[in-house]
């Protein structure tokens, strides 16, 4: 399966500073990028290997620089490649509406990462207000599933405060983390497919997030996960777990915001594993376990 | 050469010399217009009787329309009203499902390769509101082998029958939003949005080759020749962004039997693409310099919103009348004056789609910014749509030299449905206000928006001076023009807005010998028969151009 961010936000939220981030951060996955707006693109010159007519090919993976013939179209070109990428990532345009671009990542072969929107903290009360794009940026804060607040440093505390405060009130089930220069540790930004490398269940130590960690040796059934996943909080920015029985086959839980995905999947360990990562100080492990517990019957 | 054509009446809109029996041209231009007295001294000529029974007017300009116009007919049409087709046939409104089914059945049964997917084209849900949605199973009663799919005329939309979902794999387990369903979950066949449409690959990719076919073209300029008009744009073309769209054109429009002058406004870019606008503006001025006797490239189209009908317009308050409101711009306002200024200042015009007022304003603001910048004053640009415009928009329109494009077919085609759901009686009475446009001196034409509505200025003239909708409305009766106002708009206030009028939009000496050649004259008949005008054909240049 091939992973499927959305990266919305208003002009000059940082929505390219992050799609950098994302490439530069991520070591030895293969990206195809995909940016649905007019304009220079940005991106950092030494990720660019080579620019040809309608693809700029990245040290690790390639943009597709022509929409004319449709958006599908153009996903299609990505996975028709020789080597397709493992993970699609598209930066919107700044009055994009993320949430349809986000159908793309239902389609077959791929799954839906996430819906990045970044945010500009130093004009989001003005945004949201204005009476041109107030209902666009709305509409992007209410389609995402992890809101990102960016250039925390550039503003006085009491204003981040009245920004999350709004955020709160206005659309109270995002879950939104506060960034300087979209520098957020990648996990927080993509889920892994948890096949991959065991240690990827392991969260890098960070100053500003914490990760809870939870191992069954039994599997467990859809009803109970999704009894876990709607029971997570708005501190918890995203989960994952696999379950698997005797043969091998199982389920697999992604959470990403308020986005829950439970799909079946070949190849899992036996047992069941769930991690979950939130804000340092705010992810509260007790009531996670104390949640397990409840959903899983308190089996360890 | 030259040549003397008689006519019936000729209306030339030009004020100084209104009208005259006689035309005489040499080499496609127009020497003078008047009895045969005044033209006859040109010298050595022939006369030509073929008109002595007709009208001729200036040839029509068509301010707004799209070559898919021709596209789209390639394929079978199943719209509510009536459509001309380019062999010069009507295609008949679809009232009722069961019509629908029956058409569909025809089509079908004509088609010879049992595997090619039948797509059709103009189908409305707006006129169905006591209907159930269309859905597959509908459509699997004309076909449960033959994948076939029906486009809606709001481009938002499709249905699919159950061939089709199957030949594009996709099944329930999708979850992507745009596939409707029923109540147990199964899939039925309605595909809101693109990213649910174009899983209908194989009808996608169709759709969109057949658009830029030189049969979509040719299908185009005959539709323009059969409802008189001899200038049409291809607004928002693309002529010069997809791979061989631009010698395709100039090899069509380089003979000289090919009977209309295009004006392409290109949109600036496709999104995806890397766009540097000076660097496009620069491309564009080379273009313009470039065109020839059938092939203009006038300026740039920014679309900003979406449609009322679809409620994608951005409306200020009070907002919609009912339904929900995804009023959304299609550009980002911090930047449009950043795109807008290198064609301003290139001397292009500028065309801005603006359905809904606010999206209007923005564009009011942002020319008013162009030109404290950079002084321009005939620059001409204009909004297009400009449907629900304000009266202190046309006051501040009128200060900036701004023009409007009225789609006054609006009126006729969903004026009903303005009135009933979308915008409320008052402001539907107030959509396209020609009358306060011409109070205030904002410099206007109409358009069709073809294929949105069929290419045909006898219509949209028609409307604006009628502004009756189907079900009886006279809408905004103090919105009403007269005749001879009308006429203005879809000739020489056209080619104004295009700045073209020192060249087409009036018959005058010096001035290009393009007629719109009429069974009748539209400023003597009763008006609300002016839509029914035969239109015998054109001349283009000097040459006659026979209707289909």
């Amino acid at each position: 399966m091939i992973a499927f961010t959305v990266i919305g936000g208003y002009l000059g939220a940082g929505k390219t500073t992050l799609l950098n981030h994302f490439l530069t951060q991520s070591s030895g996955r293969r990206f195809g990028v995909l940016i649905n707006d007019f304009g220079a693109i940005n991106i950092d010159a030494e990720l660019i290997a080579s620019r040809g007519e309608t693809t700029i090919t990245l040290t690790n993976g390639c943009i597709c620089c022509s929409l004319a013939d449709g958006f599908l179209n153009a996903v299609d070109q990505l996975l028709a490649l020789e080597t397709p990428p493992e993970h699609i990532v598209v930066e919107a345009s700044g009055v994009a509406e993320v949430n349809q671009l986000a159908q793309y990542g239902h389609l077959p072969g791929l799954f839906l990462d996430g819906v990045l929107v970044v945010v500009d903290v130093e004009t989001l009360l003005e945004k949201v207000n204005d009476r041109y794009v107030g209902q666009t940026v709305r509409r992007q804060i209410n389609s995402a599933d992890l809101v990102i607040l960016n250039k925390v440093d550039l503003i006085d505390p009491s204003v981040l405060k009245a920004c999350f405060e709004w955020l709160k009130q206005a659309h109270p089930k995002v879950r939104v983390v506060s960034s300087v220069r979209c520098e957020l540790p990648l996990p927080v930004l993509a889920g892994q497919p948890m096949h991959e490398r065991r240690s990827e269940f392991l969260f890098p130590e960070h100053a500003h997030y914490t990760s809870w960690n939870h191992v069954l040796n039994d599997p467990v059934t859809r009803e109970q996960l999704e009894f876990f996943a709607e029971g997570l909080d708005a501190t918890v920015i995203r989960a994952k777990g696999t379950s698997g029985g005797p043969s091998g086959s199982g389920l697999q839980l992604q959470v990403v915001g308020r986005r829950v995905q439970i799909t079946s999947m070949n190849n899992v360990g036996l047992g069941t594993r769930l991690v979950a990562i939130g804000l340092a100080g705010q992810i509260d492990t007790r009531s996670l376990d104390a949640l397990a517990a409840q959903s899983f019957g308190g089996a360890r | 050469m030259i040549t003397i054509f008689r006519a019936r009446t000729i209306i030339t809109m030009n004020p100084s010399n209104p009208c005259g029996t006689h035309v005489a041209v040499r080499d496609g231009m127009i020497l003078g217009v008047g009895t045969y007295d005044e033209v006859k001294g040109w010298g050595e000529h022939v006369i030509d009787e073929t008109f002595s029974d007709y009208v001729i007017v200036p040839g029509f300009v068509e301010g707004h329309a799209h070559v898919m116009a021709g596209g789209m007919l390639q394929r079978p049409y199943v719209g509510f009203f009536d459509r001309p087709l380019p062999d010069g046939q009507m295609a008949r409104g679809i009232k009722s499902y069961a019509a629908l089914i029956t058409r569909l059945r025809e089509i079908d049964a004509a088609l010879t390769d049992s595997d090619e997917q039948l797509i059709a084209e103009g189908f409305d849900p707006i006129y169905f509101p006591d209907q159930p949605r269309l859905n597959r199973h509908h459509l699997d009663q004309v076909s449960t082998t033959r994948p076939i799919f029906i486009h809606h005329a709001n481009g938002h939309l499709a249905t699919a029958n159950t061939a089709m979902l199957k030949l594009n794999n996709i099944t329930k387990d999708l979850q992507i939003e745009g596939l409707a369903r029923d109540a147990a979950g199964e899939i039925d066949g309605e595909l809101r949005e693109p990213p649910a449409m174009s899983l209908c690959r194989s009808a996608f990719r169709e759709i969109q080759r057949s658009n830029m076919t030189e049969l979509a073209i040719q299908n185009f300029a005959a539709l323009a020749r059969n409802a008189g008009i001899t200038t049409c744009t291809d607004l928002g073309g693309i002529s010069i962004l997809a791979p061989n769209a631009l010698e395709r054109w100039r090899a069509l429009t380089i003979d000289e039997s090919f009977p209309l002058r295009v004006a392409q406004y290109n949109l600036p870019a496709m999104p995806g693409a890397t766009a540097d606008f000076e660097s496009i503006a620069k491309e564009f001025v080379k273009l313009k310099k470039s065109g020839s006797e059938r092939l203009r490239f006038l300026g740039v189209k920014f679309v900003l919103d979406g449609s009322i009908q679809g409620f994608t317009a951005l409306l200020n308050q009070p907002g919609y009348f009912s339904g929900e409101d995804h009023g959304q711009l299609l550009a980002v306002p911090d930047q449009l004056v950043d795109w807008m200024l290198p064609f301003h200042r290139a001397g292009l015009s500028i065309h801005m789609h603006c359905n809904g007022n606010r999206t209007q304003d923005l564009a009011i603001e942002t020319i008013e910014a162009l030109l404290k910048i950079a002084p321009h004053p005939d620059h001409r640009h204009t909004i297009t749509h400009a449907q629900l415009t304000t009266q202190a928009q046309l006051r501040k329109m009128a200060k900036l030299g701004l023009c409007a494009n009225f789609f006054t077919n609006h009126l006729w085609y969903w004026g009903d449905q303005h009135y009933e759901i979308t915008v409320g009686p008052e402001r539907a009475n107030a959509l396209e206000p020609c009358a306060s446009a011409l109070r205030e001196g904002v410099s206007f034409s109409f358009h069709s928006d073809a294929g949105v509505t069929p290419l045909g200025p006898l219509h949209t003239m028609w409307c604006a001076v009628n502004r009756v909708t189907p079900k009886g409305r006279v809408l905004g009766p103090l919105e009403r023009i007269t005749p001879a106002q009308a006429l203005k708009a879809a000739t020489i206030d056209a080619a104004y807005q295009l700045h073209l009028d020192h060249e087409v939009g009036s018959l005058e000496a010096g001035k290009q010998a393009d007629f719109a050649v009429l069974h009748d004259d539209p400023l003597a008949v009763e008006p609300m028969v002016i839509r029914d005008i035969k239109v015998w054909g054109t001349v283009l240049g000097g040459r006659v151009f026979k209707a289909a």
